[in-house]
């Protein structure tokens, strides 16, 4: 029986205390999709208000205690939604929302999204009594209490594989349509952007700007997501940034922009270009899931993930290189940005997109292979071709990478410097260690200082 | 960086020709990247305003374990009633003294094995040894010492400078405990908390030197799983049994096992921190288990000899280790056991006089020495002892059992009240099952056993041991390898899951294992939080309980939970003197998010955490002076600790008073405007009685001014939820920690909105601050 009064009719229990509980082989009563099952998927769709029919559930094909117990089973949850203030552009925000209200129930396992979905219902949960027809109702309340911009809502599951089949097709249709949708959409389509603080509970002086083309720093808020968040929460972190004039389109200055985060720093900042790495960036937060740094050498950037453990050629690694910039805090080159945003066309735009890319990690160029300019794939460095700086320029430079072009204009050979000699004594030179000696007593027999000849 | 004397007979360059110069130079530090922030070095006095700030929120609470004062001639005094001692002390200030007494030894006892280690790792290894405490993953690789102090460490010698610090600061406050110096019991808890941030420093040093010099796991997640509980020990093997806290003759027993070819021919096993610092050293050592498991592995007989060095190390071992004919090595000055110190004798000489019995025990002061000493003792003894143990046989407990007069005498005397009356009565009746049942709760003090408790001279603990028999044979379990610190990399891979409110805190549960109820409660405890995502952190006896329990599918919580400081994570960073990278891996969230000076800023961080990090603390079974001193720790960093039953018996709590709207007020740092932000966290320090109230405080407790309003909900979810399946019921103050409707758990968002409209309940006009206990870090607008 359930604690929860929202949820007290229902044979399991639902309530976040279940979001990490596992259903492993021997405790499954059934799994629906999984990797040994080709159709499945989970869809959500905004409709027009009279094709809801609000709190119905429909089971195409046998409920849970009808299928046969241990089997893996073809899947689809399909889930009708409408609501005044609904668009189809969130579409894809309340569907994600299904892996977490399914595992808030107990005794269900949800992994994955889309057309990879994994389900286990747990052996006691379905004794208890837990089929669809309860975890319909379960997603229904889950929904509306989250989303009250949700009026109506409707889910039907299908567990008939023929009628799967059918739906699945549609489903990466859809998806598809999804995908290329936002693909295509450029910040010049959107009137607004959204702002984020949701950072600010641990960095009070970071503001993210989240555009159509470059996603929140953390890597886990798309425009998308940013516009869903504004309509459900008005007054909560994430909030709608209007454009207004735009002063540099190249560069990505709105005057909007400006306001918001001069306002929201404290006046800690002025001004926000979206697409680039110096003068005005972005600000980073703590949270980024890449960093850039500027290689003055090669006057490149190089690319360094969280993940990353070892040094980039500069002799950094990824922590030193996020300790130079988090914060809430402009830095040139230095510049936290997440996967996603290396994705899009307006990657620092300004400083040569992929063309200023000198280094980075292979885990992150295998991820961006698509993405990564065909011409250019070979050229980039990872932390097999140069873990220095002598070795990146060299490799940059046998591979004709497009900024070496730029060296000879900007780089005298000169630069080339000889190795250094390490000092054998510790005499204050320049770049090396500044003693300061406080009340030391030096007790000198002679001391000759004679003038270089 | 250390106090230097040099001189140059001669030295020519370009700009110098220098003869016979000699210079000598205090102290002189390298300057690091960050510039000094406003206290390096601090003193008594320095932070004497914060802890006030924190103690007028959460007033002490004072629970006299005993109303006199004992500790100079003039008394001794009562002081119940109002009275005042002859010195003019009243009860409030006599136990926050006993308070500062209590962590200024604790202080004194990590800093002094800190000193210990660190000496004999540069004895071994040279000053200038190199800091590692996790490679290029850990820039910040001494997070208190850098806040506290503001010196980086690089090398073993560095630390020396900090431990002259620290020792500075444990003699003042102990010199603050004596007659006639200190009257005002909040200063006294002021004090109290300095020794606490002065603890975390002192094990900091300690771990560090430690890890760097043995090349333990160096934050890694992925350590290995060893071996713990008494069935895992193969006792057809000679087996050395080493107790305590400083590893280095642990080690150094392995190392000669290692050099001998013997590492396969005997069993190397510890118990309490040496036994988690071992397996550090090599997965080949195994834990036989906690302190409390003392007497019975040494009365099982299955070790052939002891070897103990400092802290919660029985006293009367030396008598225990005697009944069995097991010799006894001490190798530490801090614990001579009244044995002659055999140092500098011929090593020869020492092994036959022990292995021949001419002798029950020595001190060895040379770790190595002592290492090659227990080896050979283990080789010489084995077959001589046949594993002589003193637990009885079946029959022989049934025989003793008749005896019993149920006089109730060492149920009286048993710190948990166990009911052995009744277990002795089942066994004299043949059913040793009730006995047996006692195997889990027992602690091990023997005080049941005390001269003139039990008429007969009924050696109960031996009873319960004996009828435990078949559960000892399967008692093996697995334990992760402390892992050391919390790497940079993971404290901002938690960054976004925080700020979400998908991680809705950090425990960390540690200290020692003498608690009431079995020794799975830790257990039992942490792998409900573990279900709900939070991160679980643990260090020292704690870490080995939660080793000792299998879950619905056999597996230990080790095995079964990933060792990434993440959500659902179980880490365990080692022995006591880890803790640290508890409180520290606290400390990196406020220098890596929001870029908070670390370098002498320690009351900034401690604002930051105190209003911002959802941490707790938990010590179910906190006993030492040393557990009083980490807490106290945690507390000037604003983290709130939950203790066990016993912890009352630390003679004050620091309770908050969510009743008192007044008490709550922060600053929100935007605007330098007063806000209310509700009782987060409600208490800084209590004990409670079940571990069902305390999984019912943790989630309460991560509760923080600045949560999101997604954190918030989905910690009030687990609270509510906790509550409602402990107490059957709503919890009574869920007004006070809604700010928006935001706030409310979606599962539950019907029934609390009832709740608040009968509370009267309205919406918060700055639900989100930033929040701030420090009037000077109002922020000033710029630009």
């Amino acid at each position: 029986m359930s604690t929860s009064g929202m949820f007290a009719d229902l044979p399991v229990d639902v309530g976040l205390a279940h979001e990490g509980e596992r259903v492993r082989k021997p405790q499954m009563h059934i799994e629906f999709g999984g990797p040994d099952v080709k159709e499945k998927f989970e869809l959500l769709r905004v409709k027009d208000p009279e094709e809801v029919e609000d709190g119905k559930i429909t089971i195409v094909g046998p409920d849970v205690q009808d299928l046969e117990e241990g089997g893996s089973f073809p899947f689809g949850i399909y889930v009708e939604v409408s609501g005044e203030k609904l668009e189809v552009e969130m579409e894809g925000v309340m569907e994600r929302r299904i892996h977490d209200f399914c595992n808030y129930i107990e005794g269900f396992m949800h992994l994955n999204q889309r057309d990879s979905i994994w389900l286990r219902l747990d052996k006691k949960a379905v004794k208890k009594g837990l089929n669809l027809e309860v975890t319909g109702k379960a997603l229904q309340r889950l929904f509306k209490s989250e989303m009250a911009i949700i009026e109506k809502i409707q889910i039907t599951f299908i567990t008939d594989p023929k009628k799967v089949k059918k739906r699945f097709q549609e489903a990466l249709e859809i998806y598809e349509g999804r995908d290329a949708r936002a693909r295509g959409m450029t910040d010049n389509d959107v009137d607004v952007f959204y702002g984020c603080t949701l950072c600010q509970s641990f960095a009070p002086s970071h503001i993210c700007v989240i555009s159509a083309q470059r996603y929140a720093n953390c890597g886990a808020i798309s425009w998308f997501d940013g516009r869903a968040a504004a309509k459900v929460d008005p007054k909560g972190p994430v909030f709608e940034i209007p454009k207004e004039k735009c002063l540099d389109e190249w560069k990505g200055e709105y005057e909007g922009i400006n306001k918001i985060v001069s306002e929201k720093s404290l006046g800690e900042i002025s001004r926000v270009q979206l697409y680039t790495a110096f003068g005005y960036p972005h600000t980073s937060c703590g949270c980024f899931e890449i960093t850039t740094f500027y290689v003055p050498e090669c006057d490149g950037l190089g690319v360094v993930h969280r993940d990353f453990r070892g040094q980039t050629p500069s002799g950094l690694t990824f922590g030193a290189i996020a300790d130079s910039t988090g914060g809430g805090r402009q830095v040139d080159g230095f510049h936290g940005i997440s996967f996603e945003y290396m994705r899009s066309p307006k990657f620092l735009q300004v400083d040569g997109g992929w063309n200023r890319i000198i280094w980075l990690p292979t885990e992150v160029k295998e991820k961006l292979k698509e993405y990564i300019p065909a011409e250019l794939y070979d050229k980039i460095a990872t932390e097999a071709d140069a873990t220095d700086i002598t070795a990146l320029k060299e490799f940059l430079r046998e591979k004709g990478h497009p900024v070496v072009e730029k060296w000879v204009e900007t780089l005298p050979e000169a630069v080339e410097a000889p190795m250094l000699e390490v000092m054998p004594v510790s005499t204050p030179s320049s770049g090396g260690i500044t003693i300061i000696l406080k009340n030391a007593k030096i007790h000198a027999e002679k001391v000759i200082i004679k003038r270089a000849k | 960086m250390k106090k230097a004397r040099f001189k140059v007979d001669e030295l020519e360059s370009d700009i110098f020709k220098i003869t016979g110069l000699e210079a000598t130079v205090g102290n002189f530090y390298e300057e690091w990247e960050e510039t000094p922030g406003p206290t390096p070095m601090p003193d008594i006095s320095t932070f004497r305003d914060w802890d006030r700030i924190l103690l007028n929120k959460y007033k002490p609470f004072y629970l006299p374990l005993c109303d006199l004062c004992c500790l100079c001639t003039m008394g001794k005094c009562d002081l119940s009633k109002g009275k005042k001692g002859a010195c003019g002390l009243d009860m409030a200030a006599q136990q926050s003294r006993i308070v500062l007494l209590s962590c200024a030894i604790g202080a004194a006892t990590h800093a002094g094995h800190g000193r210990h280690m660190v000496e004999e790792l540069i004895s071994k290894f040279g000053s200038d040894y190199p800091l590692d405490v996790g490679g290029l993953s850990v820039l910040v690789e001494a997070p208190h010492t850098r806040l506290v102090t503001g010196i980086k460490p690089r090398t073993l010698g560095d630390l020396e400078d900090v431990l002259d610090y620290v020792e500075k600061e444990i003699t003042h406050l102990l010199s603050c405990c004596h007659t006639g110096q200190e009257g005002d019991n909040l200063d006294f808890e002021s004090k109290a908390f300095h020794a606490g941030m002065i603890d975390h420093v002192g094990m900091e040093v300690c771990d560090l030197a430690q890890i760097s010099a043995f090349d333990f796991p160096k934050a890694d997640p992925e350590a290995s799983l060893v071996d713990i509980g008494i069935g895992s020990i193969d006792t057809s093997k000679p087996v050395i049994l080493v107790i305590g806290h400083n590893v280095p003759p642990a080690a150094a027993i392995f190392d000669y096992m290692e050099d001998s070819g013997l590492e396969d021919s005997i069993e190397l096993t510890g118990i309490c921190c040496t036994a988690l610092d071992l397996t550090r050293y090599t997965n080949k050592a195994k834990i036989a288990g906690p302190l409390s498991h003392q007497l019975r592995f040494i009365r099982s007989g299955i070790a052939d000899v002891i070897v103990v060095d400092e802290q919660c190390i029985r006293a009367d071992i030396l008598d225990e280790a005697k009944k069995v004919n097991a010799p006894l090595i001490s190798t530490n000055y801090k614990n001579f056991q009244g044995l002659p110190n055999r140092t500098n004798d011929p090593i020869d000489e020492i092994v036959s006089d022990l292995v021949e019995g001419r002798s029950p025990g020595v001190v060895i002061l040379d770790s190595d020495k002592a290492g090659e000493a227990a080896v050979r003792i283990a080789m010489g003894v084995f077959p001589k002892r046949k594993k002589l143990g003193i637990i009885p046989e079946e029959g022989e407990i049934i025989e003793y059992a008749m005896k019993c007069t149920k006089c109730l005498s060492c149920q009286r005397v048993c710190p948990n009240y166990l009911p052995l009356p009744e277990a002795m009565e089942a066994a004299a009746n043949g059913n040793l099952q009730p006995l047996s049942d006692l195997y889990e709760s027992c602690i091990g003090c023997v005080r049941c056993e005390g001269e003139g408790v039990c008429p007969n001279n009924l050696k109960l603990h031996s009873m319960i041991i004996g009828a435990s028999r078949s559960k000892i044979k399967d008692e093996k379990f697995k334990v992760r390898v402390g892992r050391g610190a919390i790497s940079d990399t993971e404290i901002r891979r938690v960054g976004g899951p925080i700020v979400m409110g998908e991680i809705p805190g950090v425990i960390g549960i540690v200290g020692c294992s003498n608690y009431p109820g079995s020794w799975k409660d830790n257990a039992i405890m942490i792998e409900e939080f573990l279900k709900r995502r939070f991160i679980v952190t643990t260090t020292g006896c704690a870490a080995m309980n939660i080793g000792m329990y299998k879950n619905e599918d056999g597996l230990s919580l080790y095995e079964a939970y990933s060792g990434a400081f993440d959500a659902g994570g179980l880490v365990n960073c080692g022995s006591c003197v880890s803790n640290p990278h508890i409180s520290g891996a606290a400390i990196k969230i406020a220098s890596i998010f929001a870029k908070r000076k670390l370098n002498s800023n320690y009351e900034e961080i401690a604002d930051y955490i105190h209003n911002r990090v959802g941490a707790v603390g938990i010590s179910w079974g906190a006993m030492s002076q040393k557990a009083s001193s980490i807490a106290s720790g945690f507390w000037r960093l604003g983290i709130p600790i939950i203790v066990g039953p016993h912890g009352s018996k630390y003679r004050r709590a620091l309770l908050g008073r969510k009743d008192k709207d007044e008490d709550w007020y922060t600053i929100d740092a935007r605007t330098g405007k007063r806000v209310y932000t509700g009782p987060a966290p409600e208490h800084l320090f209590i004990s409670v009685e079940t571990k069902e109230e305390a999984m019912t405080l943790i989630p309460k407790l991560c509760i923080r001014p600045n949560d999101t309003t997604k954190g918030r909900s989905i910690k009030l979810n687990h609270y509510i939820d906790l509550h409602k399946r402990f107490y059957g019921a709503m919890p009574d103050d869920i007004q006070l920690f809604v700010r928006t409707m935001a706030d409310i758990p979606i599962t539950m968002k019907d029934e609390i909105l009832e709740i608040l409209k009968e509370k009267d309940w309205k919406e918060s006009e700055v639900p989100a601050p930033d929040p701030t206990l420090l009037p000077r870090l109002v922020r000033k607008r710029g630009g």
